[in-house]
Formats: C-alpha cells, sequence, structure tokens
C-alpha cells in the first residue's frame, strides 16, 4: 500500500514537472489516435448511414460482419497488419512496421467497426422524415446527410467517444505494428505495459491518470452539451 | 421568375410484396388546381404522393415533363426542388422555428436578404411570437404552419400534402385552410389526402378517389377532369440561388 501511495505521488509529481518523456509519450498516443478516427469517420459514418436507410443486396451480410468485428482483438488486427506490412508480406516494401503511420492503420482497423456499427443504430434511430423533409425543402444529398447527423448527434457523439476510448487503450495492435519505440512509436498503453513490467509503476499510473482524465473529460463534454438544450438559436 | 414544367403521371402501379397498392394510375397535374385525393385507410394515398414527391420509386409507370418520358432516377434530381411534400405530421428539425423556415430558403443570399425573407414567412403564418421557440416542442396545428411557412418561402410549382388537417382543432384548421388558399392563389397545384372532404370543400376543385389501388373521378367533383398535362408556372417569390 505504501509502495502505491508513493508511486500515485511520483506519478502526480512527473504529470505536474512536465516530464518530457511522460508529455511525449502523451503526444503521441493522442496524434496516432486522432490522426486514426479523423480518417476513419467519414467512410464509416457514410456506410452506417447507407446501412441504416438504403436497401442493397448483402446489407444484412454487411450489419452483421461489423458488428462481429466490433469484439475483434486487438491483437488479431496487430497480427494480421503485421504479416501484410513485415518484409516479406504484400506491403512490406512500403517499409511501414513500426512506425505511428502502421499504428495509424491498427487503430484505422479497430475503430472502423464500432464507427460503423454504431454508427448504423444511431442513424436507425433517426426519423426517416428528417431527411425526406431535407429532401423536398431541396437539400442535397450531403446536406441532408449532415442535417440527419445533427439531429442525431448526441447519438454520433457517443458512438465517436467509444471509438476513440477503444483506440487511444488499445494495446495489442500498437505494440505489435510500433515496436514500443520510445519517442516514436511508444504511446500510452505500450508505456505502461512495459513500465509496469518493469516494475516502474509511477509512469504507468500518471499514464493512467492521464487515459482516466480523458474518459471524464470527453463523457463530461457529451452530458454538457445533452445538457445544454437541445438546440441553439 | 417563372419557369413552366408539365407533369404527366402515367401508368402508375406499385406493390408491396403481393399486395397492390396502386395499378395503372393516371395523374396530372394543372396550375392553381387544388386536388383533394381521397380514399380509406391504406387505399395508397400517401404511397402515390411519396411517389409523385420522389420519395417513393414506382415499379412501373412513367413520367412526363413536357420533354419526354424521363426515368424515375432522372425525375427525383429535375422535380425534387419543384415539388414540395409535407408529412401528415410535419417533421421539425432540432432547432429554432427560424431556423426551421430558412432551411427552404436556397443558398446564395446576403445576411440581411435571408432574414428579410425570414421575417416575411414568419409574419405571412403568423408566427413571430414563436421566432425563437424550439420547433420540437410546437402542436400539431403550429408544425403545420412552420411547414407551409416553408413552402411559402420555397414556393414549388406543386405542393403535396398529407392529411394536412388531421387531428387538429378548429382554430388551427381554419388557420391552415386559410394559408393554403392563399398558396394556391398564388399559382401553386395543390395535391392533398384526406377522409374528410367537407373541411376542403371551398378549397378543392376536384375530387379523386382512389379505391383498389386504381383512381377514378369521384362523382361530387365540382369540375371537369381529364386535362392534358398543363404548364405549372413556378410561383417562387425569389430567384433561385
Amino acid at each position: 500500500m505504501e509502495s502505491l501511495n508513493s508511486a500515485t505521488i511520483d506519478a502526480i509529481r512527473l504529470l505536474a514537472t512536465g516530464d518530457s518523456e511522460l508529455w511525449g509519450i502523451i503526444a503521441i498516443s493522442f496524434r496516432v489516435s486522432t490522426t486514426a478516427v479523423l480518417i476513419a469517420i467519414p467512410p464509416s459514418l457514410l456506410l452506417a448511414f447507407m446501412l441504416a436507410n438504403g436497401r442493397f443486396p448483402g446489407r444484412r451480410l454487411l450489419i452483421s460482419v461489423f458488428s462481429t468485428l466490433l469484439s475483434l482483438p486487438a491483437v488479431v488486427v496487430g497480427l494480421t497488419l503485421y504479416l501484410v506490412l513485415s518484409r516479406q508480406g504484400p506491403l512490406g516494401d512500403l517499409k511501414l512496421l513500426f512506425t505511428q503511420t502502421a499504428m495509424v492503420l491498427g487503430q484505422i482497423a479497430l475503430c472502423v467497426p464500432i464507427l460503423v456499427a454504431m454508427g448504423h443504430s444511431a442513424f436507425q434511430a433517426a426519423d426517416r422524415r428528417a431527411w425526406e423533409t431535407a429532401r423536398t425543402l431541396g437539400a442535397s444529398p450531403l446536406r441532408a446527410l449532415l442535417t440527419v447527423m445533427h439531429e442525431v448527434r448526441f447519438g454520433l457523439f457517443a458512438v465517436l467517444l467509444a471509438a476513440y476510448g477503444r483506440i487511444i487503450a488499445e494495446v495489442g495492435a500498437s505494440m505489435m505494428l510500433g515496436g514500443n519505440i520510445l519517442n516514436y512509436t511508444r504511446n500510452i498503453p505500450t508505456a505502461i505495459a512495459l513500465e509496469t513490467s518493469k516494475g516502474e509503476f509511477a509512469q504507468g499510473i500518471a499514464l493512467g491518470i492521464v487515459l482516466l482524465l480523458l474518459a471524464f473529460g470527453l463523457n463530461g463534454l457529451l452530458h454538457y452539451f445533452q445538457g445544454k438544450g437541445r438546440f441553439a438559436t | 421568375m417563372t419557369s413552366f414544367i408539365n407533369i404527366e403521371f402515367s401508368n402508375i402501379s406499385k406493390h408491396y410484396r403481393r399486395r397492390i397498392i396502386l395499378e395503372g394510375v393516371n395523374f396530372k397535374l394543372k396550375k392553381g388546381q387544388c386536388t383533394l385525393l381521397r380514399g380509406t385507410n391504406g387505399s395508397g394515398k400517401t404511397t402515390l404522393l411519396r411517389i409523385m414527391a420522389g420519395l417513393e420509386k414506382p415499379d412501373t409507370g412513367t413520367i412526363n415533363t413536357g420533354l419526354g418520358e424521363i426515368k424515375w432516377r432522372s425525375y427525383r434530381r429535375a422535380l425534387q426542388a419543384k415539388i414540395m411534400y409535407l408529412h401528415q405530421h410535419p417533421y421539425m428539425f432540432d432547432a429554432s422555428v427560424r431556423q426551421n423556415i430558412a432551411y427552404a430558403l436556397p443558398h446564395g443570399y446576403s445576411a440581411a436578404e435571408r432574414d428579410n425573407y425570414i421575417d416575411e414567412a414568419l409574419h405571412w403564418a403568423d408566427l413571430e411570437d414563436l421566432a425563437g421557440v424550439s420547433a420540437t416542442t410546437l402542436s400539431g396545428g403550429e408544425s403545420q404552419r412552420v411547414a407551409l411557412a416553408r413552402a411559402w418561402l420555397r414556393a414549388p410549382a406543386v405542393l403535396l400534402l398529407d392529411e394536412p388537417m388531421a387531428n387538429m382543432d378548429q382554430e388551427s384548421r381554419l388557420r391552415t385552410h386559410t394559408l393554403l388558399r392563399q398558396l394556391k392563389s398564388e399559382g401553386m397545384a395543390i395535391v392533398l389526402t384526406s377522409h374528410d372532404e367537407i373541411q376542403f370543400q371551398a378549397l378543392t376543385d376536384r375530387q379523386l378517389l382512389l379505391k383498389d389501388g386504381k383512381i377514378t373521378t369521384d362523382p361530387r367533383n365540382t369540375q371537369a377532369e381529364n386535362v392534358s398535362a398543363f404548364p405549372i408556372g413556378q410561383t417562387a417569390r425569389h430567384h433561385t440561388a
């Protein structure tokens, strides 16, 4: 208990003093995860909308596939991409393994199923009249889509939080694809895993605090916007 | 601006699974004419309106806009801006009444012009007091007035209304009736559905009955029916940007 207390105090000190190694790891984590989610959002939400509102062959199969992929283990994504990106793999010539780009690819693969499957549910909750009203008022398909997204914005924001929370905290794919290289591919979860294995708890606790604060902050934002009112004049 | 279009729907059919909803329906639209489409529940009134609005695809049928027959997909793109459909319960976006009305205004206006048009629409529908209120909290009658204000602002050539006065109190009916009469007087072709012909008697020029998937001229019609594809004038009060 005493060692936990002292490790926690050390962790807070590391955060407060602006330890460059610690904040470098945090920066890499946010950069990689934010890039991944920003790349994944447009195609994923468009597909989610089409699955919710379109009628085309294979639609039900696609819904089932993305729902199944929700529980895809991160290490399986890591392993698959590792084989694709490794020197003998089909994309080995690109030399992406153990780079932030490889980590971004892994995190995209992890968050797309969440964005599609949960986004599909959010769009299904939308009133179909929203799309039809927008279209009959002369909106282009893109404007009508943005209007529907605005109507279900709280649901979509929750989807975004779930996807971001999943990828910023995953360790398997980042470890396998990034290689946990200090100041380059070491992010929060891989650093926690490494420091814990070394018996150095202070940095791990400090990074854990950051993840917890992030979760609190994002959820606080969601509740703030939900409580602020249903519309802005 | 006045642009003319001819709209004639021919041989429209629609099935849901094995059930026939519409079969060989012909429908012509005439400028300034108000048509009441009657029929029992499930007779296909709403489906016909939605097909005319480009919101549903017919199984068969042709649409002639005066430039020859066109496919449904092309029709939807070409005419969705000129034909406006109002749901039985008009959808209100999660925004203020003012913003809901502003949605109907095309892009390309200055802020001052937009404000001016929206103020006019609010005044026209007697919604000035509700301008800042969340549209999702409005009553059925108030929502219908917002929807009609959008129509007034957008000024489509054809306005399709699905049961526009269902579940309304007497005062709301009178207001809606007055607004519809004004839209009609501006040259808008109006097609509305209802079970009750009495409340629309003063407004409608003709009544059509939809029964067993087919359209027939109601024997209580007030005007002759067999009109050719008439030019429908777009009554836009503003230039499309």
